[in-house]
């Protein structure tokens, strides 16, 4: 699946709300911009993971819901969820 | 032959068929009555049965070290009381094997279960599943704006600072390889291989296509002890088993056209080395990312061939994350024996390998070169993780120019592209020294780099590598 900034963002809303079991129109969009990652996993690899490291642009995307803040990196092709409970997961690709 | 000899064939064979359909229907009543069985049945030391493996953690599957003492025969025993079974061996490093846990428990319990049988086992370490998607590319360069002025007559060569830096947009004259003077010695050789083990290499690019390896019919096909024979015609792909290794990231490409793109064949740009034989093993994904497994698998099979007479001499990593294998180091330390020399990237994070380790690039084995990237102007870049005793040496990677899918040829950023340098200089060294050990090619490299300032401190050579120094004896 191949994401643009907008889809990127709803995904992120779709995957947040589903963890946190609260409606995406409880899901605050913070900021979104555009960014230069370190590596293909978009500086936030899984276990056992090896990435490229070559500069990747993307975006990052920070959502609030009940008062805490999560941070989403994505670029065309994936959406990555940062320190979500200490680790960061491949949402979707 | 007679009436009578067709009957005698025909009654034989019908006894054959029989006969087989009989082991089958055995074997599957034996698949069957394993899989029923109570995991709590056949296990010989606890496992935490209730931890199941989530959606993101893949297979359950470890590695585990062997013993040297243990045989295959108890090690299928061991698999097979444990209801696991053997997925495949690491034939390069005596006594890894990868194991597949049938139970569908975690793998991180399976290895811990494994690591409890010290008598027998070395280590064990799980094994997770990625999911590989495509990732983001970069700024095309045409050809209209190539310097199709300078030597060689490749016409972007102009935009290749790094080997041959006159000052170009902005750029400090001779921070570069001396690629000119190095050519002067020698454009490299068709003798030398190098393994580019990355996402591929779209061995169709027309500046690549001639110098990409070939298995040679003298050289058996790769045997794998699960796969079976694999048709490595062009290469290797660990990521999905199958045989073609043709890039579909762009990554691999780029890194390869660095360091062997043909020169002086008015296409596109030249590589470190205008000949040479560049061997696509595949384990990155479309999104440029991959399996420490896959990666294992890989290097096994470049250590394999070599042993079957391919003259592979040196690997390319440009990747790496802060999960440290045992299973990896092994296997990387089992390539320098067999005459491998590993360059890979020491990391994009702009921090410091000696206190925040990158592997593979932080292993400390006599094979391994951790390299830094620099700019134009020679300073050490903004995102290059570094350090005095873990990163060895700085190459050029920033803006670096080369072939990318598509017959296309773009620039690109990271310690990936400087690590294809050092590679490919490594590669023009064995193209005049081909008998030159691992330990003193690693010297040669090293010791000839031009100390600059922004490497003082942070690099163990202090310096930015120097292709036409290297060349000298």
């Amino acid at each position: 699946m191949g994401f643009n900034q907008e889809s990127a963002v709803k995904g992120a809303k779709t995957d947040l709300a589903k963890r946190l079991g609260v409606g995406e129109n409880d899901i605050e969009t913070v900021s979104v911009g555009a960014k230069d990652f370190p590596d293909m996993s978009l500086g936030a690899p899984v276990a056992d993971e090896m990435s490229a490291q070559m500069i990747s642009s993307g975006w990052t995307i920070n959502l609030s819901a009940r008062g805490k803040n999560y941070e989403y990196r994505a670029d065309k092709y994936q959406l990555r969820l940062c320190g979500f409970n200490g680790t960061n997961h491949i949402i979707e690709s | 032959m007679n009436r009578q000899n067709i009957w005698i064939h025909i009654t034989i064979a019908a006894i054959v068929i029989t006969f087989a359909g009989i082991l089958g229907q055995f074997r599957n009543w034996e698949s069957k009555l394993r899989s029923a069985k109570t995991v709590s049945d056949v296990k010989s030391a606890p496992k935490l049965l209730t931890v199941k493996r989530s959606a993101e953690a893949g297979e359950p599957e470890v590695f585990v070290k062997f013993r040297p003492e243990v045989t295959l025969a108890e090690i299928n025993k061991i698999t097979r009381k444990n209801n696991d079974r053997v997925e495949d061996r690491i034939e390069a490093v005596k006594g890894l094997t990868s194991i597949d846990d049938l139970d569908d428990a975690d793998a991180e319990a399976v290895a811990a279960q494994y690591a409890a049988m010290s008598n027998l086992v070395v280590y064990a370490e799980a094994v997770n599943r990625i999911e590989l998607e495509p990732t983001e590319v970069f700024r095309p360069v045409s050809q209209a704006d190539a310097n199709a002025s300078s030597l060689p007559d490749d016409p972007l060569f102009g935009e290749q600072w790094a080997l041959n830096n006159a000052g170009q947009n902005g750029g400090k004259i001779d921070a570069h390889l001396d690629a000119l003077k190095a050519w002067a010695t020698t454009q490299g050789s068709g003798d030398v291989v190098v393994a580019v083990l990355d996402s591929g290499v779209d061995y169709t690019h027309p500046d690549l296509i001639g110098n990409m390896w070939m298995r040679p019919d003298d050289v058996p096909a790769y045997k794998d002890g699960e796969l079976g024979s694999v048709n490595d015609l062009r290469g290797f792909n660990a990521a999905d088993n199958q045989s073609d290794p043709m890039d579909d990231n762009g990554h691999g490409t780029h890194c390869s056209g660095i360091i062997g793109a043909e020169g002086n064949n008015g296409e596109g740009i030249a590589g470190i080395n205008w000949n040479v034989q560049i061997m696509p093993l595949k384990f990155l994904g479309r999104g440029g990312f991959g399996t420490t497994k896959d990666a294992i698998e890989a290097i096994n099979y470049a250590i394999d061939r070599k042993r079957n007479g391919v003259n592979v001499r040196v690997i390319n990593a440009s990747w790496g994350s802060t999960s440290k294998s045992k299973a990896l180091e092994d296997t990387i330390r089992a390539a320098g024996e067999d005459g491998i020399l590993f360059v890979a990237a020491a990391g994009n994070n702009g921090t410091s390998n000696d206190k925040n380790p990158h592997y593979p690039s932080n292993y400390n084995l006599p094979n391994v070169i951790s390299v830094a990237s620099l700019d134009r102007t020679d300073t050490l870049s903004s995102f290059s993780n570094f350090g005095v005793k873990t990163v060895h040496i700085a190459a050029p990677g920033r803006d670096i120019l080369s072939t990318w899918l598509g017959e296309e040829y773009r620039e690109a950023s990271g310690t990936s592209m400087a690590t294809p340098y050092v590679a490919g200089t490594a590669a023009l060294i064995l193209s005049i020294e081909p008998n030159l050990s691992v330990a003193k090619l690693r010297e040669r490299i090293l010791k000839s780099a031009d100390k600059i300032d922004s490497a003082n401190g942070k690099v163990e050579s202090g310096g930015r590598l120097n292709a036409a120094k290297a060349l000298l004896n």
